[in-house]
């Protein structure tokens, strides 16, 4: 893992050294992803916030524990219902698309497909970390200002990324990073037929271990765009996320401190 | 003009995306998060009110229900944790003598963690296997541990029953894990005192079972199970699941070993112990807008097959009565072959409204358990609406069940 980034790091100091060369898009991909993901095994809340016309109509939060996966470079997730109290200490388990629902009163592991969600627009692969450069291919597609999320312009590159394989949650996505930090800024979803399904900007950037990280994403409907989810990341710590916990059967036995 | 309008959309349509982002943006700017703390207690009040008609037109009874529900589990000391679940249920209902107030103790346990990856539990626990949804063959211990049913949900069946008396121990390890749990007899007869533990309903034999989960890939983790006891030949289970498409997940359950026909067990019948097989076969479909469709194959090999349950429901209704006595309190399936569809719509058409269908549907009398459940949440407070409906002969599966007609609404606060 610290020797891809590495790797990662020296192409885009290569890339942005290089005057005139075109920047390796996957560098810049893999530096936003550093951005956003720690690099070692960490915990830290998410409260998802939805809206429908401009009206709050939801509230969750989550704790969620994330490891990557020392062959893939994928993280692999646990995700702990917190709130609201009809759904505390209920678990899922995102481990690529393996993913299991623990409801902790019933003892019933329910394996989920990808496509069912548990907490409405957000898919289950949006609250959890991804490594966007593990699973898509980059190319940049263009060089401009954007207005990021505080409304201010900000020059970009727009990368576009294609699936390498089919199980991922998205076909392709088109990503804004400024070009001057890596930092993500603003990303737009899309199926395989190219319908428009969510619109993200990445926003507050604060120092959580060690970096300076977005701590909200604002996700906005395709279809609807009055359907609003502001995620937040609170309470970064790193923790140890042991290699038996990653696995349908300590769903049962998962009890925090 | 069918150029020029179709110009002037593409060039307001940026604008118009970045005025949807910016009413976006400002909502985010205004929201004020206060991250929630998940405490060691979850714990509900439940009220219902019910009316049922019984089969051929009867009058309609009324009855009522006040239910609490608690669930406790406090990590105490490094390493140590204590669970404790119970329900208690107080239901008045028109034509029945008495008034059937029932505790469940569903869980009293402590559970030690050795180290990460070693860990034994000793007490009242309720060890469930089964990936299927309507009938759960490898699900060794449900037998007995129905005390008190509230609804016909399976989702609530799971939860609302008695964990069995055991000690278990677990050894986990990189993809895998082996279970082995020992549960032994501790009394001879159920309870009906309201506040029994009612040790008699789940722990009337000795039993054990051993349970080995080990990654084959990343898409297969079978589940391999082994359980015995007092009066039994071992029985050898697997589950199984897997990923069809983005959309599609497929599950296979079975169990199989020497066992008596259920009849046999029933009636008191000679010895007819063969090699029998149970299994649940289906696959959930999750829609694009988020209904999940379940449906189901089921098949008991110890059930009676359709000569065998049309000659019973046209013997001696003594032997009827025992038998569906057994299958009920065992949780089978009285019958060989059964259908079970299962459809739950999340946020259907209105935020916050959840809509559950459930069909099971018996091949040999051709009887049928419809339930369909409507439900309202707000952040502590559900509204339920739920109707059951059960057709068929006299004396069928489905068609002999008391009611014919039950409407139910509840009202659950979470505190």
């Amino acid at each position: 893992m610290k020797f891809e980034r590495l790797i990662a790091a020296t192409l885009l100091i290569a890339s942005a050294g290089a005057a005139g060369a075109a920047p390796n898009a996957q560098a810049i991909l893999a530096a936003s992803d550093a951005i956003r993901n720690p690099g070692k095994p960490f915990a830290l809340s998410v409260t998802l916030v939805e809206y429908r016309n401009a009206k709050q109509t939801d509230s969750n939060t989550l704790s969620v524990y994330s490891k990557a996966d020392a062959d893939s470079g994928q993280f692999r997730s646990l995700i702990r219902f917190v709130a609201p109290a009809r759904d505390a200490n209920k678990l899922m388990l995102k481990n690529g698309n393996d993913l299991w629902f623990f409801d902790p009163s019933s003892k019933a592991s329910i394996r989920l497909s990808p496509q069912q969600r548990l907490l409405g627009q957000a898919a289950n692969g949006d609250v959890v970390t991804v490594n966007l450069a593990k699973d898509y291919q980059a190319q940049v597609a263009a060089e401009e200002s954007v207005l990021d999320g505080d409304r201010q312009n900000r020059r970009c590159y727009k990368l576009a990324l294609a699936a390498m394989s089919a199980d991922v949650t998205y076909h392709h996505i088109e990503m804004w990073l400024d070009t001057s930090s890596s930092r993500p800024v603003k990303a737009r979803f899309y199926t395989e037929s190219g319908q428009l399904l969510k619109t993200a900007y990445y926003r507050r950037y604060q120092p959580q271990l060690g970096v300076e990280r977005p701590t909200e994403t604002v996700i906005i409907d395709g279809l609807d765009p009055n359907w609003v989810t502001v995620m937040r990341f609170s309470d970064y710590a790193w923790r140890e996320v042991p290699e038996v916990w990653l696995q349908r059967d300590y769903l049962p036995r998962f009890k925090p401190e | 003009m069918r150029v020029l309008l179709l110009l002037l959309l593409a060039a307001t349509a940026p604008a118009l995306a970045a005025d949807e982002d910016a009413a976006a943006l400002l909502l985010a700017d205004k929201t004020s998060t206060t991250a929630g703390q998940s405490g060691d207690w979850r714990v509900y009040a439940e009220t219902a009110v019910r009316e049922s008609r019984r089969q051929g037109a009867g009058i309609a009874l009324h009855g009522a229900r006040a239910s609490i529900d608690a669930r406790f589990d406090k990590t105490f000391a490094p390493g140590w944790r204590a669970v404790v679940a119970d329900r208690l249920d107080l239901n008045r209902m028109d034509g029945v003598s008495g008034n059937r107030d029932i505790n469940t103790l569903k869980e009293a346990y402590l559970s030690w963690q050795a180290e990460p990856d070693r860990i034994v539990d000793l007490g009242r626990i309720n060890a469930r296997n089964g990936v299927a949804f309507g009938y759960n063959p490898t699900d060794y211990f449900r037998a007995g541990a129905l005390r008190s049913v509230v609804s016909l949900d399976p989702a609530s069946l799971r939860e609302n029953r008695l964990g069995s008396a055991m000690l278990r121990g677990q050894a986990l390890w990189n993809g895998g894990s082996l279970t082995a749990l020992y549960s032994p007899r501790l009394a001879d007869q159920s309870s009906d005192n309201v506040f029994s533990p009612d040790l008699g309903a789940t722990n009337q034999r000795a039993r054990w079972q051993l349970g080995l989960s080990e990654k084959l890939s990343a898409a297969l983790s079978p589940q391999w199970l082994l359980s015995g006891g007092a009066g039994q030949s071992p029985q050898l289970g697997l589950n199984l699941t897997a990923l069809a498409n983005a959309a599609t997940v497929v599950y296979f359950e079975w169990s199989g070993g020497r066992a008596a026909s259920l009849a046999a067990q029933a009636l008191k019948r000679p010895g007819d112990a063969a090699f029998r097989s149970r299994l649940s076969a289906g696959l959930t479909y999750t829609t694009p807008n988020n209904v999940s469709l379940t449906a189901e194959y089921q098949y008991n090999g110890a059930g009676l097959d359709e000569a065998g349950w049309n000659a019973l429901r046209r013997g001696p209704p003594a032997a009827y009565g025992l038998y569906r006595g057994l299958v009920t309190n065992i949780q089978e399936l009285p019958t060989r072959d059964h259908v079970f569809v299962y459809l739950v719509w999340q946020d259907a058409l209105v935020k916050h409204l959840d809509l559950t269908a459930m069909v099971r549907y018996d091949a040999a009398d051709h009887s049928r358990l419809q339930w369909l459940e409507a439900r309202y949440h707000w952040t502590r407070v559900d509204i339920a609406l739920q109707t059951q409906l059960n057709t068929g002969q006299p004396g069928s599966n489905y068609g002999a069940l008391p009611d014919r007609r039950v409407w139910q609404a509840v009202l659950r606060y979470f505190f």
